[in-house]
């Protein structure tokens, strides 16, 4: 079935005259890619012109085209009429995007297939040899010659006799980069510990008067709010108080069981913060001391609280002291108590640095 | 009017005389274009990630056009009911835009976000590739380092884009980013305050990230992969050795026309595969996460896969914290080993990987032709234990999920992972090392003896053996041992020949094998008039 | 703040009132099923009121249905539980005061009677009917009180923002947000919500199964439970996922794993066939 125009080898290194009238066109450009040091090797007919496969194969590529030119009508007619807003209730229409991938990626892949095809079985197969030139003797000169230009050029300058122009210049110029880049990096910097931002919370007594915790809602809690065995996100009872503006706030109030806030006091006790606790109520803080998730997976049975993250876990009734996982440092405490109004209140703010450790955490 | 009869079939030659004459650029243009291309599939691999570069830049354009890069909170009120007068930031809320209200928007931003993918996982086959053929050695360190340089920066690329849309997802991940950086010793809280613009998380950082996603590191892309392809035209595409092939030249196809075409259509397969991805896989339904709140988080949060290796290593790290009793006390937390010192790590060692290989080997030539990878055994292992490594930490990374779906314990997880990082490595080191001998071993045993036929014979003392078709002539028991070529060596009869299996197709065969009844040692038999119009005189016995 | 929370609730509601028409043959079912019971409980109820001496004595005789659940209770959770539901050591615990909530929770999908000992209790199908569910927990209820599950459509006049802003806060960090639920700590998980009706969430939050922290009425209230319990059917489980097939909705781990086995593996064997000899 393959016809192959098997050119010979080597038609000697002379340049053929392209203006010779007997060249037919692909002499012309064989001599071309041989002026570019390829020399083509092997060119071959993949099908005879007017024979039945190539009318076959035409069809192919042809009808390939044909169903890119369907599909992307069809792409059309989907994305101007199928009703693709979204309903309130029923949701958005679950085929509208699939059906325009489909239509749009079967009309790319008719398009990119009918290309290949007509490239991989219709055009001619050849094999062309490239050099690459690596050990050229005439390379290695011209690099001789650019190396001595380049050493003259440092001749002629002289840095070498003056070093003084040389270091001066350098002198100079160091500053002018660095004023370049003045402007962006103290644009950019911003002190971390203005208002001592990286260790207080919105839990700070404002005015000498104690913050409320509240609800997302901004209503306050009442310790009936929590039924045992039960926790609450709750957040200090200021202006933007449940806003990222106070992303270190959040704070995890957890009812414990009786027993569980027996162990759980005592643990308090032994590291001194033995009225942080209200009752069988205690708050930890919900940002992660490892990456600064929630840390909110709370489970009642075994007062583990998982951060989902990278699974730290903290024993709530230990002083939320990691047991498992990266985070090395325990939650911090929130000391809370009721106030006369029957309302939970942060007797303080925290007593340690809430959120992800940092060099200078003391 | 009379007009001037237009011969359209000299328009072209008449156009190319005329640019000429003005810029003169006929000849160095076509040396540019008249270039060989060796053609083989594992080349294409870098050609994917480029085509979905190009799918990244087409399909963020139109996101721009949407998007509002702004935390200034405004209160929902577009189409998708659940989130309806939810309090969220402009940015969230275009997103949702973006995917309810901009017609054909969804499409697109699942298509952003596929090709982003496709892109990261394209640059690591493709560097796979690099790797394990040798391809990476001299005269190519170069463009190796700005290969690896290019999945660090997609990286960046990707972790910026991710957290543009500002839900609850991407948030964790931001905020975990500002974790990250404020691990780092001495200037962590400085380096965090001043990107952030204060305290996390502020309320500038999305037009940063936006700035940076679409003008900063996008430029650097186009840098990058400019100077990568520059250099593969400048230095020639490296080739497999075989017939023909030598360290000083390229066989293949030149550029035009038949490259360029392929080129062309598979640009539009990789486009065509992100579209049918886009349209029917859901990719990050940014409106089940809700808007970014510091306290809202979901089980199973992990980031892309390209980043997932980061926070299995985090996840993997135990608990050790140093501290620094100088003054009020200073603190390293465990947070900064796994997610800056490791990827600092490995950006130095895989940079760093070619010189280090020349150096051992005491290999300072040029290089223009690939190797086995069983023929380089060493290098092999260490690409196998570099692999073993990365899949640790990345299923690690969603260690959770697995433990989930597989009814596994967390913790026993964590552990598995922990152990099996150190573990598997060298393991895999070791199995691959013994199986890239043993594979060595076979060619040189097939070029010693020949090829299997599966014929088995009956000797007159009663012993059975198989015979061998030898590949080459000569020699004392009727043929010699070749010379290992580094190349495929034929391992069935089929595959003798230089013209590849005798029976072509993919799939299925597209010719008919002959129909002749064939017994060993007899050829097929075929019409002779058929074969007599092949002039090249090559014959398939 | 309030204000506005009331327009949205409103005009949600409305929104919710062309769906409605759309409930389940289940639901209706259930509908019979809660009259059932409702009947039942009322009959109970005029039991101990005309006969109010029996009250003063140490054990209160229990209703009808009440006495019918103690029998399945004697053949098929005694073992565990104990004779009078005290609980056993190292078996199961107490059911005292559990309420009727969690009898229903863990009966009704089917994790209890348990198979056997482990980490946590599995969704199974169930083994009682929906009838026998009832009868045990009128007895446990009749045992110690405790929470009950309220009778009628529980998402009635519900906020879908408001569920799931409540979701996200309470819900989401172990069942994930898309409800597929998610790992906890040494092989226990939250389940996904994805099998569980209205009456199991709203007895799950009531009463806190196994792991899972208590959500009593005082801290989110009935009309708020109605909203999750919205949010989680009609939105994470209802609503159609827009942008095609959903990968499972495990988030990046299955994004990653779709754009190997699909987009590289489909890639591969293009530039296979396109570098192949032809």
């Amino acid at each position: 079935m393959s016809t192959k125009t098997e050119h010979q080898a080597h038609q000697g290194p002379e340049p053929l005259d392209v203006h010779d009238p007997r060249l037919s066109r692909f002499d012309i450009v064989r001599e071309g890619a041989r002026r570019d040091d390829i020399e083509i090797v092997h060119y071959e007919e993949q099908v005879v012109p007017g024979s039945k496969a190539e009318r076959r194969l035409t069809r192919t590529v042809a009808s390939m085209f044909l169903l890119t030119g369907l599909a992307a009508t069809a792409f059309l007619v989907v994305y101007i009429w199928w009703p693709w807003e979204y309903e309130p209730g029923s949701g958005g229409d679950k085929y509208y995007t699939p059906l325009l991938g489909l239509t749009l990626g079967v009309a790319l892949l008719g398009i990119g297939f009918g290309i290949l095809t007509w490239g991989k079985k219709l055009l001619p197969k050849e094999v062309s040899i490239q050099d690459r030139h690596e050990n050229d003797p005439n390379v290695a000169e011209s690099r001789k010659i650019t190396g001595e230009t380049m050493l003259y050029l440092a001749d002629e300058m002289g840095v070498k006799r003056r070093p003084l122009l040389g270091i001066s210049l350098l002198a100079g110029l160091a500053p002018v980069g660095a004023v370049a880049a003045a402007p962006l990096v103290g644009g950019l910097i911003s002190n971390p510990h203005k208002n001592n931002q990286m260790f207080t919370t919105g839990f700070a007594p404002a005015d000498g008067r104690k913050i409320r915790l509240v609800r997302e809602d901004g209503r306050p809690i009442r310790p009936a709010d929590i039924s045992a065995g039960g926790q609450l996100t709750v957040f200090p009872g200021i202006e933007h108080g449940v806003s990222n503006k106070h992303a270190d706030s959040p704070t995890l109030l957890i009812h414990l069981r009786e027993s569980d806030a027996q162990v759980s006091r005592e643990a308090n006790q032994r590291v001194g913060h033995g009225n942080y606790m209200w009752g069988n109520y205690a708050a930890f803080s919900k940002i992660c001391t490892h990456a600064g998730c929630p840390a909110s997976l709370y489970e009642q049975q075994t007062n583990r609280l998982l951060c989902p993250c990278h699974q730290s876990q903290f024993l709530i009734t230990d002083n939320a002291r990691p047991v498992f996982g990266p985070a090395s440092r325990r939650l911090p405490q929130l000391p809370i108590e009721v106030d006369d109004e029957g309302f939970f209140v942060a007797r303080s703010d925290y007593t340690e640095t809430v959120g992800p450790d940092f060099w200078e955490r003391p | 009017m009379k007009r001037r009869k237009l011969d359209m079939a000299s328009v072209p030659g008449k156009a190319a005389v005329g640019v000429d004459d003005r810029f003169g650029v006929s000849t160095p243009l076509r040396k540019l274009l008249n270039k060989v291309f060796p053609d083989h599939w594992s080349f294409l691999l870098g050609e994917i990630a480029l085509f979905s570069f190009v799918v990244l830049l087409l399909t963020g354009v139109f996101l721009t056009f949407f998007y509002e890069p702004a935390m200034t909170e405004v209160v929902y009120n577009g189409s998708y009911a659940p989130l309806r007068g939810t309090p969220m930031s402009a940015a969230y809320a275009s997103s949702l835009d973006i995917s309810f209200d901009v017609r054909g928007g969804l499409i697109m931003r699942q298509m952003h976000h596929w090709s982003a993918l496709l892109f990261m996982a394209a640059i690591v086959v493709h560097m796979l590739r690099v790797f394990f053929t040798g391809a990476f050695r001299k005269p190519r360190e170069t463009n190796w380092i700005i290969g690896s340089l290019l999945f660090w920066v997609g990286f960046l690329a990707g972790f910026t884009g991710y957290s543009l849309p500002d839900d609850g997802l991407s948030g964790t991940g931001l905020r975990i980013a500002s974790g990250i950086m404020l691990s780092i010793p001495v200037i962590g809280s400085w380096v965090t305050s001043s990107i952030f613009g204060g305290e996390f998380p502020g309320e500038i950082i999305i037009s940063r990230f936006f700035i940076a996603h679409v003008l900063l590191i996008p430029g650097l892309l186009v840098a990058l992969i400019s100077a990568h392809l520059g250099l593969v035209f400048k230095q020639k595409h490296t080739q497999w050795p075989g017939p023909g092939r030598t360290n000083d030249n390229v066989v293949g196809e030149r550029m035009f026309p038949r490259y360029a075409l392929k080129q062309g259509g598979f640009f539009m397969v990789v486009f065509g595969v992100i579209a049918l991805m886009g349209g029917l896989f859901q990719i990050n339904p940014i409106w089940y996460f809700g808007p970014y709140e510091a306290w809202v988080v979901s089980a199973a949060s992990q980031p892309d896969w390209y980043v997932m290796f980061l926070d299995g290593s985090t996840r993997l790290m135990p608990a050790w914290e140093i501290n620094i009793p100088i003054g009020d006390g200073y603190v390293i937390p465990p947070l900064f080993w796994p997610t800056v010192v490791l990827p600092g790590v490995l950006v130095g060692l895989s940079t760093l990987y070619p010189f280090v290989e020349a150096r051992r080997l005491k290999d300072y030539r040029s290089h223009n032709l690939l190797q086995r990878p069983r023929d380089v055994p060493e290098r092999t292992a260490i690409g196998a234990m570099a692999v073993a490594f990365y899949i640790v930490l990345t299923l690690s990374g969603g260690n959770d999920v697995i433990a989930d779906k597989f009814h596994i314990s967390l913790n026993a997880m964590t552990w598995a992972g922990r152990i099996g990082l150190l573990v598997i490595p060298p393991l895999a080191y070791y199995v691959t090392y013994r199986i890239c001998l043993g594979l060595q071993q076979h060619d040189r045993e097939v070029l010693a003896h020949g090829v299997e036929t599966g014929i088995i014979r009956r000797l007159p003392d009663g012993r059975f053996e198989e015979v061998h078709q030898p590949l080459a002539a000569g020699g004392h028991d009727g043929h010699a041992e070749l010379e290992y070529a580094g190349w495929v060596v034929p391992k069935k009869m089929n595959r003798l020949g230089a013209l590849g299996p005798a029976i072509r197709g993919f799939f299925y065969p597209i010719e008919k094998p002959a129909e002749a009844p064939v017994s060993p040692g007899h050829p097929p038999v075929e019409p002779l008039p058929e074969r007599k119009e092949i002039s090249s005189g090559e014959s398939r016995r | 703040m309030t204000s506005d929370n009331d327009r949205r609730r409103g005009l949600l509601a409305r929104l919710r009132g062309e769906r409605s028409a759309a409930r389940s043959r289940g639901r209706r079912r259930l509908g019979a099923a809660v009259r059932l019971i409702a009947a039942l409980t009322l009959a109970g109820g005029a039991y101990t009121v005309f006969a109010p001496g029996v009250q003063a004595q140490e054990n209160p005789p229990l209703t009808g249905a009440a006495a019918e659940g103690k029998a399945l209770f004697d053949v098929s959770c005694v073992t565990c539980h104990g004779r009078n539901a005290q609980g056993v050591d190292g078996r199961g615990p107490s059911l005292i005061g559990v309420g009727s909530a969690s009898v229903e929770f863990q009966v009704s999908s089917g994790r209890m009677p348990m198979a056997r000992q482990e980490a946590q209790a599995m969704r199974k199908p169930p083994v009682f009917t929906d009838e026998q569910v009832r009868q045990l927990g009128q007895f446990v209820q009749e045992l110690g009180g405790g929470p009950q599950v309220p009778e009628g459509d529980l998402r009635e006049g519900a906020n879908l923002a408001t569920g799931g802003e409540l979701f996200r806060i309470n819900c989401s960090q172990c069942h994930a947000f898309g409800g597929g639920g998610g790992a906890l700590s040494s092989g226990k998980y939250a389940p996904s919500l994805r099998p569980a009706s209205d009456r199991q969430i709203y007895a799950a939050m009531l009463s806190g199964p196994q792991n899972m922290p208590v959500f009593g009425d005082n801290q989110i209230t009935p009309e708020q439970k109605a909203d999750i319990i919205a949010y989680i059917q009609d939105t994470l489980k209802h609503d159609q996922d827009q942008g095609g097939f959903n990968l499972g909705r495990y988030g990046p781990s299955t994004e990653g794993l779709a754009i190997f086995l699909i987009g590289i593996v489909a890639l591969v064997f293009a530039s296979l066939w396109i570098a192949g000899k032809s």
